[in-house]
């Protein structure tokens, strides 16, 4: 066992402290979820990281017929056969052609699991409780039933989707 | 309230496998024996094994009102055992251990339920019953059983003291019951390490009256380690569940020369309590044979599948790698060969593992049917038909109830109610329930038929009416519509409600779990003639041989056994009707052309019939052609199921049942010719 510098001491003294200010502020403003940002038009939106299975550079695509147009079609994710669904679409926006940075987000919701075209992917943000402002109340906005709540964390204001409205049946054909 | 013991939890769902198998063994011989009204003496002896084991491992468990069940019936049979002719003369006998079996399958149930906290049956009655079942034959009986094992009560056996072996008294805890089971259970479990050479007393697997012996005197085994020594199989006995002491009554020391072989003792010298058991195969060298069969988690083989799935997706990523085109790799495409055989076959393996004959789900029916039998005075036979017909696990499991309510209605509804009328019909006196299942291209069907009256079509329509469940004029319905209305919801013509079927529920329901594994329900039926339920399930999971057909981009399987042909077109063959309906006349018979891009939405297809490729389908009972762009080849394809998502849109009803995996890792669509014609 090496003996212990002063330095060492000291940095381990500095990491107490920042863990318990960080501790305090999580008591204060607790971290109301984890999400999975990503860009869609110049937009940042997030889904909730806890439905996120994976994220994938997009494969070939097999077209299904008799779906909406925003479903694209079946992917093989190791073996398991997944539709995508792409978000542009999804919100009435047109599509664009894909780049090496377009990718898709697998996730599971009430058991089903759906994969998400989006441009690009961003990041994880924790969300504190205080930087939640609820969906502005406006009707006819498209994207909008799809909303959960708006979030400003200190990297940027992103939309964080309503999964499982997002992949629900009750989709009203724009 | 009561629980599991803890530390048995993890033997908790192998004792609810063993016991639910041999119960159904156990109706199996019975329903068998019973038909014969004679009971051959292997018979006895298994259902004597079948009660004992369950008698065993129950008590194993701590259920102790299953174990006395069972112990009173065993007692029975082991009164029958002396006397098989008896029970001609005692049907009861069959009644009452029908009766036990369903009053197992209910508790195991409860317990499965909850197995934390579940409230013990009091079978005292049954018991009674059984107790006074025995006493019946017993007075029928005009000798007395002999007790065969307490006479031997005398001192140590004789191959005690043999060179290199070890002469042990072991003592059970007081009160822990079948003592004589504990003594079989602890020679069972010394068996991988050593070898009994002798025990007394000798029978304790058989014998339910060593028990008392060996709680006097203890129970004595002679044995010798097979590897290592003596001492180490102490350990074993020490750390047997409720082994209270024991004592090492005698140690002989191998002579320093002598070889194991010579001092051990020859085969025919074992004690007769290893005898060759079904549950217990007794290894001839301890550990050298194991038993053949084992029970996995379902789970553990579908990871399994999801693996090899990807081992092959990945091994034709890697074979088929842009990087090595153009260079000449000997050695590597011999190896890739070999590599591609063995996945091929790996993969077989996998898929056939999961596999399973449908026999298990058909033979629960004979007890439906007997049941019935006897409840509803008909005279019925249960005829089986292609009972290997191997399906997958869990469609097997899904199965039953459907199959259940089908033979019910079948007895209930279907045969006629008496002897003489089926007679004045000219059919036999005794009626047949059939149950019948083969593969036809990607599928099984099952058909559950009768040959009692058949379907009254006028009735049906009528109750249909009555009920409010037309939505056209009564006259438009063809005959086939108004069969199919007996899987309507809230439909039974059945004036009464029997115990069986006869509720309205049911055979919605059954529609429904049928759908819910993929498959549909149809009806058919011919006056006096009988009626057939036919079940056709896909193979989920199943290797298929598929087709490869390409429309567009996109590349669709057909499953081959659906395709009767495949042409390219002549101009002159061609011809339209006036609603513009595009027809072939191949060899003087006219078919329906399909175009698949049209039919699929797909842009970029060849659309010049005699361009591409027409294949000849059988579409459920209809021939017609479909077009595609070209044929690529055939494949062994993995069907799988469309993922939960996408069940919610029609994609089934358009003619497209699943898909597949290809071998470079894309995704093609398998059509389904049954349903291309559909709208």
């Amino acid at each position: 066992m090496p003996e212990q510098t002063e330095k060492d001491t000291f940095d381990e003294l500095l990491d107490l402290r920042m863990k318990a200010q960080l501790e305090q502020r999580d008591r204060i403003d607790p971290i109301e979820a984890k999400v999975l940002t990503f860009r869609i038009d110049g937009q940042t939106y997030a889904v909730e990281i806890d439905c996120v299975d994976e994220i994938i550079e997009l494969p070939a695509v097999t077209a299904v017929p008799a779906v909406p147009e925003y479903v694209m079609g079946v992917i093989n994710v190791r073996s398991r056969v997944v539709p995508v669904m792409s978000v542009r679409k999804r919100f009435g926006k047109e599509e664009i052609p894909y780049t090496d940075r377009t990718c898709v987000l697998i996730i599971t919701v009430a058991g089903m699991t759906v994969g998400l075209i989006a441009d690009s992917v961003s990041d994880v943000v924790s969300i504190r409780r205080s930087c939640i402002s609820a969906t502005p109340d406006i009707q006819n906005v498209n994207a909008d039933k799809f909303i959960k709540y708006i979030a400003e964390p200190e990297s940027g204001r992103c939309l964080v989707l309503d999964a499982e409205r997002l992949i629900g049946a009750d989709d009203v054909t724009v | 309230m009561a629980r599991v013991e803890p530390g048995m939890e993890s033997m908790l769902d192998m004792y609810f496998f063993e016991t639910g198998s041999l119960l159904e063994q156990l109706d199996e011989i019975l329903i068998r024996t019973e038909s014969a009204n004679a009971f051959a003496e292997e018979d006895i002896n298994e259902v004597f094994r079948i009660m004992h084991t369950i008698k065993g491992s129950s008590a194993m468990m701590g259920f102790d009102n299953l174990q006395k069940l069972a112990h009173k019936g065993e007692d029975l049979f082991f009164i029958i055992r002396e006397k098989p002719e008896l029970v001609k003369d005692a049907r009861f006998v069959y009644e009452l251990i029908f009766n036990v079996s369903d009053l197992y399958k209910a508790e195991i149930e409860i317990i499965q339920n909850s197995p934390e906290d579940f409230e013990p049956t009091d079978f005292s009655d049954t018991i009674t019953k059984l107790e006074d079942a025995a006493k019946r034959l017993k007075a029928m009986e005009s000798g007395e059983a002999v007790d065969a094992g307490a006479a031997e009560a005398g001192s140590l056996p004789p191959e005690s003291g043999a060179s290199g072996t070890m002469t042990v008294r072991v003592m059970f805890e007081s009160g822990c019951g079948m003592e004589n089971l504990r003594a079989f259970l602890l020679l069972n479990k010394m068996k991988d390490d050593a070898e009994i050479i002798a025990c007394l007393p000798k029978d304790v697997e058989t014998n339910a009256s060593t028990a008392a012996f060996i709680i006097e005197n203890g129970f004595v085994i002679v044995f010798k380690a097979i590897e290592g020594k003596n001492e180490d199989i102490l350990k074993i006995i020490e750390d047997a569940v409720n082994v209270e002491s024991y004592e090492v009554i005698d140690t002989a020391q191998p002579k320093a020369e002598e070889k194991p072989e010579q001092s051990a003792p020859k085969p025919d010298e074992k004690p007769d309590t290893a005898k060759p058991d079904k549950e217990q195969p007794e290894p001839k060298k301890a550990g050298a044979q194991k038993q053949s069969l084992i029970s996995v988690n379902l789970s553990k083989l579908d990871h399994l599948h999801d693996i090899v799935g990807e081992i092959i997706t990945t091994e034709s990523m890697v074979l088929s790698s842009p990087d090595l085109e153009g260079l000449k790799l000997e050695s590597f495409s011999k190896a890739a060969r070999q590599l591609r055989k063995l996945t091929d076959e790996l993969q077989d393996t996998v898929m056939s593992i999961r596999m399973v004959p449908l026999a298990g789900a058909f033979q629960k029916m004979g007890r439906v049917v007997r049941d019935m039998k006897v409840k509803l005075n008909k005279d019925a036979e249960l005829v089986l038909e292609g009972e290997d017909t191997e399906v997958d696990k869990s469609i097997v499991d899904m199965l039953g109830d459907p199959l259940m309510h089908l033979v019910r209605n079948c007895m209930d509804h279907g045969i006629e109610t008496s002897a003489d009328e089926r007679i004045s019909l000219g059919k036999p006196a005794k009626a047949c329930v059939k149950l019948s299942a083969r593969n036809s291209s990607g599928e099984v069907i099952i058909t559950v038929s009768d040959d009692g009256g058949g379907i009254d079509t006028e009735k049906v329509l009528a109750k249909a009416e009555k009920s409010g469940l037309l939505t056209r004029p009564a006259d438009e319905y063809s005959e086939k519509e108004i069969l199919n209305m007996i899987l309507l919801p809230g439909f039974s013509t059945n004036e009464k409600v029997t115990e069986y079927s006869g509720r309205g529920v049911g055979m919605d329901v059954v529609k429904s779990n049928i759908e819910q594994i993929g498959g549909t329900l149809n009806v058919e039926s011919e006056r006096h003639k009988g009626t057939s339920f036919i079940i056709k399930i896909p193979l989920t999971l199943a290797i298929i041989d598929g087709m490869k057909l390409e429309v567009g981009a996109t590349v669709f399987t057909i499953p081959i056994t659906s395709v009767k042909e495949s042409l390219m077109a002549n101009k002159d063959q061609l011809l339209t009707d006036t609603a513009g309906n595009e027809m072939i006349m191949i060899r003087g018979v006219c078919y329906p052309i399909i175009r698949l891009h049209k039919r699929f939405g797909i842009e970029n297809a060849v659309t010049d019939l005699a361009e591409g490729a027409l294949l000849t389908v059988d579409a459920g009972g209809k021939d017609v052609c479909l077009f595609a762009d070209r044929l690529i080849g055939e494949q062994p394809v993995v069907v799988k199921p469309f993922p939960r998502y996408l069940t919610r849109y029609n994609i089934k009803q358009l003619g497209l049942s699943g898909c597949t995996v290809l071998g470079d890792g894309s995704i093609s669509l398998i059509i389904d010719a049954n349903n291309i014609l559909s709208d």
